[in-house]
């Protein structure tokens, strides 16, 4: 049964210093697609500055901000309403030679097309020794060898919040073997494209009600291109497939083509942000 | 004295030569060097006749005070150019030459043209590598060639730049070997330089010895600005009637801002800032005294990861926030396109016989150098045992930095060359050392002429369904004796280049 949700998205930013020219980039607005439609967005800031709906170079909807005068502190509110569809993400054809979808991945034109999630990014790259960890099992289905990693990762890496924007470089994340879903998102790429399959991060929200683990604000997980079905979505900090729980706002190479603020403010001093997101879903 | 520094055969005509050419009286012709002025024989070219007259008219004395007083209009003009060292930076003149190079229009011919086509080639290799890729999937080029390729960009996948051009302004140097040969080195499609030399190497050497005009029937090389406007209009964004156009720079402490605020005056057109424009609802706009102006067309002359923050390095301060997206939404051309630099690294340029075969089923009409890459196990082993008689060159670095010339190293050197690439061979290409022709150029310290080599950078502009290439281009000459760098920022200088119309 589709659910309608309602998201709200708060961000309040204090600056030390007089803020004479800033621009923000919000990329938090529900891409539509099979399973999200009907989306609307509510956008205000305290500055009563006007909010501009651009695109980013990706093509995702962002918002973009830039006030004109000068401030020291900023709220910015998102009211987003939209209709999740329930799909079943076990619902697709399974009836296909194993051996021809594993030789699909080695085709020139397939590496070709999918190049671009194919290739390892700064977030994404692990040494040579490291890419041992986890080999696939050719006499399986792609789509069992990525649930089998979901599964591994999930049980490799100790969920741990992270207070850090940015991400965490892999190398700190296996010496570690702990992480954010941001590096759970990482981790699974690397290994998923190392293993020939096309893997994008996915950035979105994530409704908490049935005791998932992620962060308080966005959740992160991937997305793989398996030959013959498609796209498929899995989220190794839960162990489980994308479902309607998952609300997906963009993907990219990593947390770098994702990055839900980017501000470019021109002061001096130091800064601090706080972030808040809350969903509701009311079943229709 | 003069006669005494190397043995003429007693042969009346070079002897009277001599006497008539007292500035050239000096002057030592290395056999084993392709001299631009002298036939195989030791004689004067007879295109180079009449100018060879007319200067030996004067005496060395006259020719230093000309050429001084030119080099100073250069310094009043602010015509000049920094050179990042080490430590420093300078601020220098762009050393000029008095004595001009022909080029006749047979070989004129084989280069125009041959420009042309390197552009149209390049220009339909961006479209695809940013497209359907079929190149790739043709196994023409290799694939990891684009996808390594720090100056691929993403972004411009599937994105169509207004008119289909991608390359608008092409830089494309060319030598020509002993073999008497026309040979390219390298396509610079970023943001290639040095349009501006040509203009003011003509207006100085038409200021000093404006004579030497009325005997050849030259080109003209002031219509740039005018052919470069027009066509930068012709791909102006959809839905546009007249475009505003204007040149964005860096800044006034770019090395080529004289040049930026050169082609904006000569065009007619601003000169901007990323501080002067902004992005509103996705189309951009400058600000004047008068309010907000929607531009259209941006000759822009900032690279690819500086022109928008909030797409690309968001600690530039040297672009405009946004314009990346105003750009996707077909609402602003960039000229040249983001993402061209993947189609001028030097690893790509390896392949443009390939390319031009593969896109215009043509044979390519100016010839390329061969090369080595360093990427491939059995050419690397080839490279490591040539060293000496190679030249080995960064992929991914312009302006002649990096670079290495295998019969220049010492010893050391070439161990410490062996070890870099060693360490990165998919950073390296390697080509045989190639002679570029020599050109008898005035030598302050010497104070007389010598060979020095030179090459040429011609200018191609691509606009919708219409080119031009500029009938000159920018000869640069190598100062140091036995140099082979000719760039500026290597202490290159340079002469006014003619190209003749019969």
């Amino acid at each position: 049964m589709p659910r309608e949700f309602e998201i709200k998205y708060r961000t309040e930013i204090t600056y030390e210093d007089w803020v004479h020219n800033a621009y923000w980039q919000f990329l938090i607005i529900p891409i539509e697609n099979d399973s999200q439609h009907d989306v609307e967005v509510e956008f205000n800031n305290s500055l009563f500055a006007i909010t501009e709906y651009s695109i980013n170079g990706y093509g995702f909807k962002t918002l973009r901000v830039h006030p004109k005068k000068k401030f020291k502190e900023v709220t910015f509110e998102a009211t987003i309403k939209f209709i999740k569809e329930d799909i079943d993400p076990l619902k697709f054809k399974t009836n296909f030679n194993i051996a021809l979808e594993h030789e699909e991945l080695h085709k020139l034109d397939f590496k070709i097309n999918h190049e671009r999630f194919l290739k390892a990014t700064p977030f994404t790259n692990i040494t040579a020794t490291q890419d041992q960890l986890y080999s696939f099992d050719v006499s399986i289905s792609i789509f069992k060898n990525l649930e089998n990693l979901n599964h591994w990762i999930y049980n490799y890496v100790q969920f741990s919040r992270n207070d850090i924007d940015k991400g965490t470089l892999l190398n700190e994340v296996i010496l570690n073997k702990k992480g954010d879903c941001k590096d759970f998102a990482h981790l699974f790429c690397a290994l998923a494209r190392i293993n020939g399959i096309p893997t994008r991060y996915v950035s979105g929200y994530l409704d908490r009600t049935n005791g998932f683990k992620g962060d308080s604000q966005l959740h992160a997980w991937v997305e793989c291109y398996i030959p013959q079905i498609g796209w498929k979505g899995f989220d190794p900090t839960n162990n489980v497939l994308a479902d309607i729980n998952h609300i997906k706002i963009c993907h990219g190479k990593d947390y770098n083509d994702c990055s839900p603020l980017k501000g470019i403010v021109n002061t001096q001093g130091k800064n601090k942000t706080t972030y808040s997101v809350t969903l509701h879903s009311c079943n229709s | 004295m003069i006669f005494a520094i190397y043995h003429v055969p007693f042969n009346k005509t070079i002897f009277m030569e001599n006497i008539e050419n007292q500035i050239f009286s000096s002057y030592q012709k290395n056999p084993d060097l392709y001299d631009e002025i002298h036939d195989k024989k030791g004689k004067v070219k007879e295109v180079y006749q009449k100018l060879f007259n007319l200067y030996g008219e004067h005496s060395i004395k006259d020719y230093v005070t000309l050429n001084n007083k030119a080099k100073s209009s250069f310094f009043n003009q602010g015509i000049t150019f920094q050179v990042y060292g080490e430590n420093n930076i300078q601020e220098k003149i762009f050393p000029f030459d008095l004595f001009p190079r022909i080029i006749d229009p047979v070989d004129w011919d084989i280069i125009e043209r041959g420009s042309i086509q390197r552009s149209k080639a390049l220009n339909l290799f961006l479209w695809d590598i940013y497209h359907d890729k079929k190149i790739l999937k043709d196994k023409v080029v290799p694939v990891e060639l684009i996808t390594s390729s720090a100056n691929y960009l993403d972004q411009m996948n599937g994105l169509n730049p207004p008119g289909g051009i991608y390359n608008h302004i092409s830089g494309t140097d060319v030598i020509k070997h002993k073999d008497g040969k026309y040979y390219v080195l390298e396509d610079n499609i970023r943001c290639p330089s040095g349009v501006s030399y040509v203009i003011c190497n003509r207006t100085a050497l038409k200021k000093a010895l404006f004579g030497v005009f009325n005997h050849y029937q030259t080109h003209t090389v002031t219509n740039y600005a005018e052919n470069l406007l027009e066509l930068l209009e012709s791909v102006k964004p959809k839905g546009v009637d007249v475009p505003n156009v204007v040149v964005i720079t860096p800044g006034m402490y770019n090395s080529a801002f004289y040049e930026h605020s050169y082609l904006a005056k000569t065009m007619g057109v601003e000169l901007v800032e990323g501080r002067d424009l902004f992005v509103e609802n996705d189309f951009v706009y400058m600000k004047t005294i008068k309010g907000p102006e929607k531009v259209d067309v941006i000759y822009r002359r900032i690279d690819d990861q500086f022109i928008d923050p909030l797409e690309f390095n968001p600690d530039s301060v040297l672009g405009v926030p946004g314009l990346f997206a105003a750009y996707k939404k077909g609402n602003v051309t960039l000229a040249n396109a983001p993402g061209t630099g993947v189609a001028d690294d030097k690893a790509v340029y390896t392949y443009m016989p390939e390319i031009i075969k593969y896109y215009l089923n043509e044979e390519p009409i100016l010839n390329n150098v061969h090369t080595y890459h360093c990427s491939r196990p059995d050419e690397l082993k080839y490279v490591l045992e040539h060293i000496h008689e190679l030249v080995i060159k960064p992929v991914d670095e312009a302006g002649g930095y990096g670079i290495s010339i295998g019969n220049k190293l010492s010893k050391e050197e070439i161990e410490k060359v062996k070890a870099e690439v060693k360490a990165s061979p998919r950073k390296y290409v390697a080509q045989p050392i190639m002679s570029l022709s020599v050109h008898p150029t005035y030598i302050d310290d010497t104070e007389s002429f010598e060979q020095r080599h030179v090459d040429l950078r011609t200018f191609t502009v691509l606009g919708k369904d219409k080119e031009f290439v500029l009938k000159g281009g920018l000869t640069r000459v190598a100062l140091q004796r036995g140099n082979l760098i000719v760039n500026s920022s290597q202490g290159g200088g340079s002469k006014d280049t003619w190209v003749l119309k019969k």
